[in-house]
């Protein structure tokens, strides 16, 4: 319906073009209202008065003087300068093919292609045929990467039997930081502006590095089926934004929307850019990508954090004891032990070695003087064994990253504090949390924005704030004989807390770090030292302060999830007291877009006990 | 189409400092990363930082001169860690984009990946081979090989 509307609207618009003379194209009607000349030109509607702004801040981009506040002063200026005679690489028509090709196509103009000797070789070089948008997930105790990261590769022709998608060419936007900045001002520049945007080109294989092997994240790639009019379209397009400014900002116009952009631009009517709201989630916007049926394929590249995990859980119990032995020192790569076993379980032992001892070099900084010379005995050792492939990788998961539950969250629930029933409702624009459905995301990782629990007691109808959270991360990964990670946590908003007498909204900060054990598939049991701080009128001294601990067991599945355990918090400042308390959680997922949840908790605080109960459910859209 | 591809390969890597690939000691092999970006703010603001960690020496060797063997020796500068561990395995994606760049035909890439699998010790004598030296072992081999010698032909 929506397309056949832009046909239709198309049509009016065009329909002056018809009547004009085919020498003077002056007469361009309502064609700078177009949805594709906006989208070329990156205009978006003012939001206040009905004129349209371009997002590009780079005077460069723009032919005419006020372009970036007049489509039609740009159009004008863009036909005028594309009908002049003549080429080169600084002709108007060399410097802007996409619109140049537009508008050509949109006012019956002569399709002669223009002379551009830099263009020309530039996309030949790239030798596009398909574009894949690839999603880097989250990576391994860092829950703050969890919305991902988004690029474009640049697919070669596949019947080329020399096709190797690692040394294709990659496209990604992000924020040109100079390295001097500060990381407070790289996180305030990276929301409030400052930082210029950078459309860049990079072979993949340097993404793969940097993604892959320093960050271990896992990539997910999605052959669009783009045809080959559209990649030219979308590459014609890449040329007239590659090096000019659009400002950064880190939660809407950020990495993933200048590509959605671009696909935009190469199919017409797609229109992504209307998903975007507020922000712009890469993981969300691989979601857009898939719900508009402009995916082909999907394949899935592990990290090598995740096929190191992988190879050692596949190794035999008493191979993976002599892999740790070899990586540690005890025990040579050429050591008896290992001559004994057979060229296929040495290749097994020798190769999961390596790539642990190479893991460990990137992530924990282990010492070159040991992990060199170690690194070259395991391949030499391994050279010696023939006609032995390295195994299979990690299989693919069962749930994409884009396939988890939806990231907004609202929340009703009924439950009861000491005496008091109160009726909640929260809504969580962003992430996810660890009792949530599972599938999708990183176990045992948490990361929330602006989660707001308001609660109304229905004994006197009184409606309170019972929390407002800032940021909250957590990050649970359980360690074992081959990984040592620190599970951590970190959160601040405003939160109701007990005065004796009175529960006042106070400001706080908290943190806490510690480890995390698994126990058995899905189950780990934690225990982390924790620090709170709230600062507030309304307690004695103005602020309170309490080191405390949290000992666990969190069970995630894609039924349901527990979080069960005992906290205390020793109040140092103001209240000196001591409040302990004994929690439980559980989540029933009901699919992927709700959840059945239940909580209760009992506490001893200021010398009396109270409980509290909750139970109410979850929806996610 | 051989062309294409160094050329494609050149221009990716052009903003790094890469003076004259196959010309120079390149990295050493295992030497670790460095200028990590921290993992909150990298993450949370996708930002790039100035993280390109080739430094690419120059040095004292002879410069290759076949383009295939100056993609070849680019690639093995920013990717030697995983040229190696394939080549010890004797398969394996990196060892492929070797094949590739240097263009190996198909029938050949069976005797390409044996050579250098029985030749690793020759190609990475110890734990501090850079990938200049590799490269030049690398092509010193082929060239020794009936079959082989055509693709690194100068």
């Amino acid at each position: 319906m929506r397309t056949l509307l832009q046909f239709a609207l198309a049509f009016v618009w065009l329909a002056p073009a018809f009547n004009a003379s085919a020498t003077s194209p002056s007469d361009t009607g309502n064609l700078h209202l177009h949805p594709a000349w906006l989208t070329l030109l990156h205009y978006q509607p003012d939001r206040f008065g009905d004129g349209y702004t371009g997002q590009a801040d780079d005077e460069d981009f723009f032919l005419s003087a006020g372009g970036k506040t007049s489509p039609r002063a740009e159009l004008q200026a863009t036909l005028e300068a594309i009908s002049r005679p003549g080429g080169g690489n600084g002709h108007a028509r060399c410097r802007f093919p996409a619109r140049d090709r537009w508008l050509r196509q949109q006012l019956d103009m002569s399709l002669q292609p223009a002379n551009c000797p830099a263009f020309e070789q530039w996309s030949e070089e790239l030798n596009t045929e398909t574009v894949s948008l690839v999603f880097a997930a989250s990576y391994l105790n860092s829950p703050s990467s969890m919305f991902g990261h988004t690029f474009l590769r640049l697919d070669p022709p596949k019947e080329d039997e020399e096709t190797n998608l690692i040394l294709a060419n990659t496209i990604s936007y992000a924020a040109d930081a100079a390295a001097h900045d500060s990381e407070i001002l790289f996180a305030y520049k990276g929301i409030f502006g400052g930082y210029p945007g950078i459309t860049s080109i990079q072979p993949y294989y340097e993404k793969i590095r940097l993604y892959s092997d320093i960050e271990h994240r896992d990539l997910w790639e999605y052959q669009l089926n783009l045809n080959q009019a559209e990649v030219d379209m979308m590459l014609a397009h890449t040329w007239e934004i590659r090096e000019r400014n659009f400002d950064y900002y880190f939660f809407d116009e950020n990495c993933a929307y200048r590509l959605l952009a671009l696909i935009d631009v190469a199919r017409p009517g797609t229109d992504l850019l209307a998903e975007v709201s507020t922000h712009a989630i890469p993981s969300d916007t691989v979601r857009w990508v898939v719900d508009r049926d402009l995916v082909k394929e999907v394949t899935y590249r592990p990290s090598s954090a995740t096929k190191v995990t992988h190879a050692i859980e596949s190794l035999p119990s008493e191979h993976r004891t002599l892999a740790a032995a070899i990586a540690n020192g005890y025990v040579a790569a050429d050591a008896q032990e290992v001559k004994a076993l057979t060229d296929e379980e040495r290749a097994r032992v020798l190769d999961t070695t390596y790539d642990y001892v190479r893991y460990q070099s990137e992530a924990d900084g282990w010492p070159r003087e040991h992990a060199a010379p170690l690194s070259h005995n395991l391949l030499r050792e391994r050279s010696r064994i023939r006609g032995v492939d390295a195994s299979d990788g990690p299989p693919e998961p069962a749930i994409r990253d884009d396939q988890g539950h939806d990231t907004f969250r609202a929340s009703l629930s009924g439950g009861r504090l000491g005496d008091r029933n109160f009726t909640e409702l929260t809504l969580r624009p962003a992430y996810h949390d660890v009792l949530d459905p599972p599938a999708g995301y990183r176990s045992g990782a948490q990361l929330q924005f602006l989660r707001l629990d308001a609660r109304l007691y229905t004994d006197n109808d009184e409606l309170q704030i019972e929390q407002l959270t800032g940021v909250e991360i957590r990050s649970l990964s359980p360690r074992n004989q081959f990984f040592s990670p620190l599970s951590w946590q970190v959160g601040f908003g405003g939160r109701r807390t007990d005065t004796a007498t009175n529960r006042v909204f106070t400001p706080y900060l908290e943190g806490g770090a510690g480890g995390s054990w698994q126990l058995g598939s899905g189950t780990q049991a934690f225990a982390i030292a924790t620090a709170d701080l709230e600062i507030d009128d309304d307690l004695r001294r103005g602020y309170d302060a309490a080191p405390g601990a949290d000992l666990g067991i969190l069970h995630q599945n894609s039924r349901f999830s527990l979080l069960g355990g005992i906290k205390t918090k020793a109040w140092i400042v103001s209240s000196q007291h001591r409040q302990d308390q004994a929690y439980l959680e559980a989540n029933w997922h009901l699919g992927r877009d709700f959840s059945l949840f239940g909580k209760f908790s009992r506490e001893d605080h200021y010398d009396r006990y109270r409980s509290e109960w909750q139970i109410g459910l979850h929806a996610y859209f | 189409m051989k062309k294409l591809i160094a050329g494609a390969l050149l221009m990716g890597a052009s903003t790094l400092a890469f003076a004259q690939p196959g010309c120079g000691v390149g990295a050493m092999i295992w030497k670790g990363q460095s200028g990590i970006a921290p993992h909150v703010l990298a993450a949370t603001t996708n930002g790039t930082f100035g993280n390109q960690t080739f430094g690419m020496t120059t040095g004292t060797l002879g410069c290759q001169t076949n383009q295939s063997v100056q993609s070849m020796a680019m690639y093995m500068d920013s990717n030697i860690d995983k040229v190696a561990r394939d080549m010890s395995r004797g398969n394996g994606e990196n060892l492929d984009t070797l094949a590739v760049l240097l263009g190996v035909d198909e029938a050949d890439r069976d005797s390409f990946r044996k050579v250098l699998q029985d030749n690793f010790a020759t190609i990475f004598p110890s734990s501090d081979t850079t990938s200049g030296e590799a490269v030049d072992a690398i092509v010193a081999l082929l060239e020794s090989d009936q079959a082989l010698s055509k693709y690194v032909a100068a």
